[in-house]
């Protein structure tokens, strides 16, 4: 029960630790705009070499248009196979593509065991022992499994290979970079080593994600936390599950923002919409910056002080 | 092996963190192999007796010396005040989120060395490295602003916040051009250049200091005269005046500049340094306009004629007054739009960053000078003999318009259209790399910074050049298009430097002077090779 309630927490954590990076970058003021091309949102034929649609002429007359489809063309090859690293640092895209793969292919895993775990308990006769489809959910899970803990672990061997070989990267990492390429990298080889065994088909962790839907009500006999290695699975997994969000690692949800709301934020103000009611609401703000020339004091708004000319030099 | 600098070592006291020793530059190519053990020239000690100067070779703002500790100790609290403030959103709404999320979420990889010409080109010396002055921006910000930072300092990366640290950060921020072809290769979006501009902010809007180019004779001059020319209304007259002559005589066209003019369709906003150093390229856009019959005005009111905005580099409050004087001006000609000339950093703290900081009426439509002559070109109300511009052309993409802005294709439309050996660089458009005056730097000139740049940020850019031409023999005159007045600035800059118009027979000069070249009517033509007509 232990592990139960330490997986939950992990998890709970991971919860509040994304949830307060989302709700704080959710409520943050309206930035000016930082776009910076190719955006890859933007229509054919400008999405191929980088062009906007200020490339109009009278481009305010024209409805903001914007393709989601040019958008997933980039991102999927970008987020599954890191294509941009792979084109302007390929030595990393070795190391780091595996690492990546690991950890995608061990959150697709834990879906799937999660998938299974439904079906078993929502009683599908499909999945049940000797179901048409088991075999081939079993299958799917091992292989999803395997593949993502060997290319984990050379990943994140490699990953910490080059931080510790590389003067380059070794002069500007620290214990805490280190740490985490360590921890990730023990928990795959511990991973390895709970199911190498005797337990090709993750039949132990299937088992434990059944017994976490259910506060482990179904009483199986074999779960991961009877041995050594599969209960420092079980704590490393959580625990991982919970520091990354506390971490720059935090990058999996929140690059979504750094290309969304800044590399790629090309939406243009027009009058009468949301945009132009947020800067107008921004200019409020009552700047306390110290130099002269700004001319702040806490009690000038951004409009008063930008509608001003310096009065001092400095 | 070499023994590397880390961020940490910024704070330890030395007389000189970096220094370029000879032959240490990337290689020049042949003619110019002579200049491949040149290496700046060391300050003599009376320049820098009273001033900051222990960061590299050379000296870009020029900060004076703390007459004691306690002055030290002041400039250190100033500095961290201004740090807290770059998080507040009272103080940094214009690019709070921006900022959080770069400095959150790099990953340390140095993916955006490789992209970055100063780092390249100086043999990669380890402070001109993008992440660099992030990262000591980032130590100094978890270990004296976070709770418990300086516990958690040791497991993240420590560094020692003195008043060397910080003079020599408000040095760093401006060795770097702002052009973000890092920010382009980041895998996870982080943009040093970016954390960059911050720092420059911090150091600006908090404790007053900037180079003198960019603030006192920079956007101080622009807002109390009107121009950082220090060019006042009548003067700005007199000198359309007198291009309004030369361009009769230059090519045998009379042109009336219209000056004011309520209702105008389109106010044309030029770089006034255009109007001093590059009048053929005012005298270009008043020819087509006319001829195309457009409805336009340039303004005489003070900052009207000066479309730069220094602030963009250094300032969100000097460059929030300049675009809201730009745009009061619009307001009250009641022109249709702005259309911004051949300036890139106007073209894009006008267009793209003004965006959000104008609102209700003083939202003027704004529009690049590139689209507008585009139209113009390919509307077919003017007649071209490409033939004119049968000379070697290849185009500089100006950070600011094309990777800042997406204006990419309408300068290449054009191109293609006038100039019949027109040649891309390689790389080219959104990879483009800055001319290596960037941010500030081709106006920045004291100490010896104008042959640092020389040297190290526009040598990328200079190899880039003799790379497009390197087909053609020496005695055929070539064309470097740049359309943005910084960059030629530091292409006129580098061509004088390397001697490159004697060796190379290396031109440089904007686009609009390549329309008026080829067009129909002119009696003369307005690009020279030198003394040499470009044709007849």
């Amino acid at each position: 029960m232990a592990y139960f309630i330490f997986t939950y927490f992990c998890v709970a954590v991971f919860a509040v630790a994304a949830g307060c990076r989302l709700y704080r970058h959710l409520t943050l003021p309206l930035h000016v705009r930082w776009e910076i091309y190719p955006v890859r949102h933007e229509t054919n034929p400008r999405n191929v070499y980088g062009g906007s649609y200020m490339e109009n002429m009278d481009w305010w007359n024209r409805p903001y248009e914007t393709s989601r489809l040019n958008e997933l063309k980039y991102m999927a090859p970008e987020i599954l196979l890191l294509k941009g690293l792979r084109k302007a640092n390929k030595r990393l895209w070795y190391v780091s593509f595996p690492f990546h793969l690991g950890l995608y292919l061990m959150t697709v895993t834990f879906i799937l065991m999660l998938l299974n775990a439904g079906f078993t308990l929502w009683g599908f006769p499909s999945f049940a022992a000797g179901g048409a489809f088991r075999p081939w959910m079993d299958y799917l899970i091992a292989f999803s499994g395997w593949t993502g803990m060997i290319a984990g672990t050379v990943g994140s061997l490699g990953l910490l290979y080059r931080r510790l070989t590389d003067p380059d990267l070794k002069s500007y990492s620290t214990f805490a970079d280190y740490a985490n390429l360590g921890a990730i990298l023990l928990f795959f080889l511990i991973a390895i080593l709970a199911v190498l065994p005797g337990d090709p088909f993750l039949d132990g962790a299937k088992a434990y994600v059944l017994d976490l839907l259910t506060a482990g009500e179904t009483g199986r006999a074999y779960a991961p936390g009877q041995t050594v290695s599969g209960a420092l699975t079980i704590v490393l997994a959580s625990l991982l599950v919970a520091y990354i969000p506390l971490t720059h690692m935090s990058h999996m949800f929140m690059k979504y923002f750094l290309y969304h709301s800044v590399k790629w934020d090309d939406e243009p103000s027009r009058p009468g919409t949301r945009i132009e009611s947020e800067t107008m609401q921004n200019m409020q703000y009552k700047p306390t910056w110290q130099a002269k020339h700004i001319g702040a004091d806490g009690q000038k708004s951004w409009r008063d002080i930008a509608s001003a000319d310096p009065k001092e030099t400095k | 092996m070499k023994t590397l600098l880390k961020p940490s070592d910024i704070a330890n006291a030395s007389e000189c963190l970096c220094h370029i020793e000879s032959g240490e530059l990337s290689p020049l190519p042949s003619p110019y192999e002579d200049f491949n053990q040149t290496t700046l020239l060391p300050l003599k000690p009376e320049k820098t007796k009273n001033i900051e100067s222990s960061l590299d070779d050379t000296v870009a703002i020029g900060l004076p010396r703390p007459a004691g500790i306690e002055e030290e100790e002041a400039l250190v609290a100033q500095f961290l005040s201004g740090l807290k403030r770059l998080f507040e959103k009272k103080n940094n709404w214009t690019f709070l989120q921006p900022l959080m999320l770069s400095m959150e979420h790099c990953a340390r990889c140095h993916t955006c060395s490789d992209a970055c010409p100063v780092y390249e080109m100086s043999g990669r010396k380890e402070i001109y490295r993008p992440i660099f002055r992030s990262e000591v921006l980032r130590r100094i910000y978890r270990k004296y602003l976070k709770p418990g930072g300086k516990i958690t300092a040791r497991l993240t990366g420590d560094i020692d916040l003195n008043w060397t640290t910080i003079a020599r950060l408000a040095e760093l921020s401006y060795r770097c051009t702002l052009c973000r072809r890092c920010a382009t290769v980041c895998p996870i979006g982080v943009d040093n250049g970016l954390i960059n501009h911050e720092i420059r902010k911090l150091f600006s809007q908090e404790m007053g200091i900037a180079p003198k180019e960019l603030h006192e004779k920079g956007t101080v001059q622009h807002l109390r005269v009107g121009s950082t020319t220090g060019m006042k209304p009548p003067a700005a007259r007199d000198s359309m005046e007198f291009i309004q002559e030369e361009m009769e005589e230059i090519t045998g066209y009379k042109v009336d500049i219209p000056w004011d003019v309520k209702g105008a369709d389109i106010l044309l906003i030029h770089n006034a340094g255009e109007i001093l150093s590059w009048p053929e390229n005012v005298g270009a856009f008043a020819i087509i306009f006319q001829v195309a019959g457009i409805s336009w005005t340039l303004s005489s009111e003070e900052v009207g004629y000066d479309g730069v905005n220094y602030g963009l580099w250094y300032d969100d409050v000097q460059l929030a007054r300049v675009a809201i004087r730009h745009a009061e001006i619009a307001r009250r000609l009641r022109v249709k739009k702005i259309v911004v000339g051949e300036c890139g950093h106007a073209h894009k703290a006008l267009t793209v960053i003004a965006d959000r900081l104008l609102s209700g009426s003083l939202n003027i439509p704004r529009e690049s000078a590139m689209v507008t002559l585009e139209n113009i070109v390919m509307s077919g109300k003017l007649k071209f003999d490409p033939g004119k511009n049968n000379f070697p052309v290849t185009l500089h993409d100006p950070c600011n318009v094309v990777r800042a802005m997406g204006i990419v294709e309408p300068q290449r439309r054009i191109l293609r259209k006038i100039a019949p050996q027109f040649r891309e660089m390689t790389p080219h458009g959104v990879e483009n790399y800055c001319c290596g005056g960037g941010s500030g730097f081709a106006i920045m000139s004291g100490y010896n910074f104008a042959e640092w740049r020389n040297l190290v940020s526009s040598r990328k850019k200079f190899l880039q050049i003799l790379e497009a031409f390197r087909d053609e023999p020496r005695e055929v005159p070539k064309y470097v298009c740049a359309p943005c007045s910084n960059c030629k600035g530091a292409i006129r800059d580098i061509i004088d430097y390397y001697h490159a118009g004697e060796r190379s027979n290396l031109y440089y000069g904007g686009l609009v002077e390549l329309v008026v070249n080829a067009l129909d009517g002119m009696k003369k033509p307005i690009v020279r090779f030198g003394d040499k007509p470009s044709w007849g």
